[in-house]
């Protein structure tokens, strides 16, 4: 029996190895040592969520074609315990020029390890690290830190313009008798909202009513990966009487095109232009357009700039509208959709925003 | 106050209840089978990801939910087995290694989509399709149990038909007799001629088929697809609602709908003017309140409750 249990454990043992093995992925584009900058992405996820970090991973793919980069992935999983450790293996290991992570979450982690690693370079996206250098982080200022982050207020402030003026006209087909619509985060954080803020301000901006936006999130246990709630959810919201849901809650939002499809009601998409990403034909022709956070674009950016010498690290660069890092999809879905004169309309808002004669409130 | 008594008594929030109970219903009444065979099986959670990842894409390539749903149980039921077995032949302590397997159906499940999809989310891209929706021709019409009843999933009428199964297995047949008493006392139960092994097997592969049928509930009745992680915790609820119903039958059965109902009820009130922190602990609130009401009243009437011995 002394021998069946140390078996035991040793298989209980392998099962967890196998499932929380390193999942390094080598992604050499040309020969190791032939002296191109190498890119190491760091995700604090998982890829294959077909908006965020697809996008970055796809913006610096890009730059390893074009700019001649080596990219390394690295994906930590959605196990929060395990990212500082991932960071610091990330970080400690000599594969690297530039470390690239993104969100609010990762930001205590790069302003430790930056002083750390003076030569090395860090892209911090989707949220600055504290340069001011409170609580022992960026002892360094972190000036081998360049952070970005986006006006995700923008591009709300043109989803609730849009949202109003397409209920006001009713121009929504089988929706024309509601007057609500409704926004679904995943979590309540600052820069949930942010898109928030920018939704409701943008849906007044056009006439509309605050009481008219329903705002729900998703919470619970993964609120950035239960679809199964994310459909409850907007199958309340559709309920009552919302004519569109914009989920802005990663994979949870995937639940919400299902509910339109049942609901018969719309949706708009988020991040990356989720009427290519959707595969099902009913479900697609749910959404309106998408709200794009071109996180990938900034990031080749970053890296064409970093090859000429000018990219600013030491500071963050906030990036919206006017910089195309925001913005919406104007494919002929959408024209379909919407009636010429709201799509003049709504490409009016975003110049005033563009040109700065009108300022988006943010929640951060 | 008026709007939220409005809510309760919606047929959507009804509707919404059912659905949302259906995973816990399911899965605890699994629990309760382990727990009573005297093996906590703390895998429910890896049993019904892998019988969600399993369905979805089977069902996406044979074109077939049926047996997509059929395989996917069927993966849950090894699951059991295999927990069984790890407990039983090798001496593993049941809750390493149910941890263990829900470690590697996280892992598992993830690596297989990405290897047959090359998508690391999950299979929305795969065409799987939804078990169907049982509409009752004539209730259909009544006003409120119409929309509450009719038009629910199939799964979710298997999983309100399986508690009353649960407790006749228990209580009226042989079977329930003889796992009831292994899980109280094997060795007792061993003296009397019982083929101790045997029950638990039968019992941990009836808990995996039944926490599979939930994961399938999930992939392909909830929603028409699967995503990394989806159960996102409901394997753990449904244990808690395994306790919280004193580990009877018709007890888990209350606590399970309790859990569902909370969350129906965090989900309709979620655009009111409620702050959304506080509507989101309505469950969690609900599981003290009623533990303390059972401990309360267990102590009065100063009855045991039987407890997994074995471990």
């Amino acid at each position: 029996m002394r021998y069946g249990r140390s078996a035991a454990v040793v298989v209980t043992g392998m099962l967890a190895l196998t499932a929380c093995g390193g999942s390094g992925d080598m992604d050499d584009s040309g020969a190791a040592s032939s002296g191109k900058p190498r890119i190491k992405l760091v995700i604090n996820g998982g890829l294959g969520d077909k908006s965020f970090f697809d996008s970055a991973y796809a913006g610096l793919r890009r730059a390893t074609k074009d700019l001649g980069y080596q990219l390394k992935v690295v994906e930590l999983g959605s196990d929060r315990t395990k990212w500082e450790p991932g960071f610091e293996d990330a970080a400690s290991a000599d594969d690297y020029d530039i470390l690239a992570a993104g969100t609010f979450d990762v930001t205590d982690y790069i302003g430790k390890l930056a002083p750390e690693f003076p030569d090395k370079k860090f892209w911090v996206f989707d949220a600055p690290v504290d340069y001011s250098g409170k609580n022992g982080a960026c002892s360094n200022k972190c000036e081998n830190v360049y952070s970005v982050t986006f006006k995700q207020n923008e591009g709300g402030y043109l989803a609730g313009f849009l949202a109003e003026k397409l209920v006001a006209a009713k121009a929504l087909k089988g929706a024309e008798s509601l007057k609500k619509v409704g926004v679904m985060g995943g979590v309540k954080i600052p820069l949930i909202e942010d898109f928030v803020v920018g939704f409701t301000s943008g849906f007044r901006a056009a006439g509309g009513k605050k009481s008219d936006v329903l705002v729900q999130y998703v919470g619970g246990d993964k609120p950035f990966g239960d679809p199964a709630r994310g459909k409850e959810i907007s199958t309340a919201m559709y309920g009552q009487g919302a004519a569109l849901v914009w989920p802005v809650a990663g994979l949870s939002g995937l639940g919400t095109f299902e509910s339109a499809v049942t609901a018969k009601r719309y949706a708009f998409g988020v991040d990356s232009d989720q009427y290519q990403t959707l595969s099902d034909q009913a479900q697609k022709n749910t959404v309106v357009t998408s709200i794009l956070k071109n996180v990938g674009n900034a990031l080749y950016q970053a890296a064409q700039d970093d090859q000429k010498g000018s990219l600013k690290y030491g500071a963050v660069s906030s990036v919206g509208l006017a910089e195309d890092a925001v913005g919406y999809v104007n494919d002929d879905h959408f024209k379909e959709l919407v009636p010429e004169t709201i799509r003049t309309e709504v490409q009016e808002a975003a110049d005033k925003v563009k040109s700065g004669s009108v300022t988006v409130p943010s929640a951060l | 106050m008026s709007s939220v008594l409005d809510v309760v008594l919606s047929s959507a929030f009804l509707a919404a209840a059912l659905r949302i109970a259906t995973p816990y219903l399911l899965a605890a009444l699994g629990g309760l089978v382990a727990e009573r065979a005297g093996i906590s099986n703390i895998a429910l959670e890896g049993q019904m990801l892998s019988a969600a990842c399993t369905g979805a894409l089977v069902a996406g390539y044979s074109g077939s939910v049926t047996v997509g749903a059929l395989c996917g149980v069927a993966v849950a039921t090894l699951l059991g087995v295999l927990l069984a077995a790890l407990r039983l032949e090798l001496g593993a302590d049941a809750i390493i290694a149910g941890i263990g397997l829900n470690l590697l159906a996280s892992g598992g499940t993830a690596y297989a989509v990405y290897s047959l999809l090359d998508d690391k989310g999950g299979t929305s891209g795969l065409k799987s399709g939804s078990l169907p929706t049982v509409t009752l021709p004539g209730v259909e019409n009544v006003p409120v149990l119409g929309d509450v009843v009719s038009g629910q999933n199939m799964v979710t009428w298997l999983a309100f038909l399986a508690a009353p199964f649960v407790a006749w297995l228990f209580y009226r047949t042989r079977f329930g007799f003889h796992l009831r008493a292994v899980g109280e006392m094997p060795d007792a139960a061993a003296s009397v001629g019982i083929a101790v092994r045997r029950v638990q097997y039968t019992g941990l592969a009836l808990s995996g088929a039944l926490a599979g049928l939930a994961g399938v509930f999930l992939s392909m009745g909830y929603v028409s697809f699967f995503v990394r992680d989806m159960t996102a915790g409901r394997g753990f609820i449904a244990l808690a609602a395994v306790f919280l119903g004193g580990m009877r039958p018709w007890g888990v059965f209350l606590a399970a709908l309790g859990f569902g109902a909370a969350e129906a009820l965090a989900v309709q009130l979620g655009s009111l003017d409620v702050p959304p922190q506080l509507v989101s602990t309505i469950p969690y609130a609900m599981t003290l309140v009623a533990l303390a009401l059972y401990a309360w009243r267990r102590k009065r009437r100063g009855r045991v409750v039987p407890t997994a011995a074995s471990l």
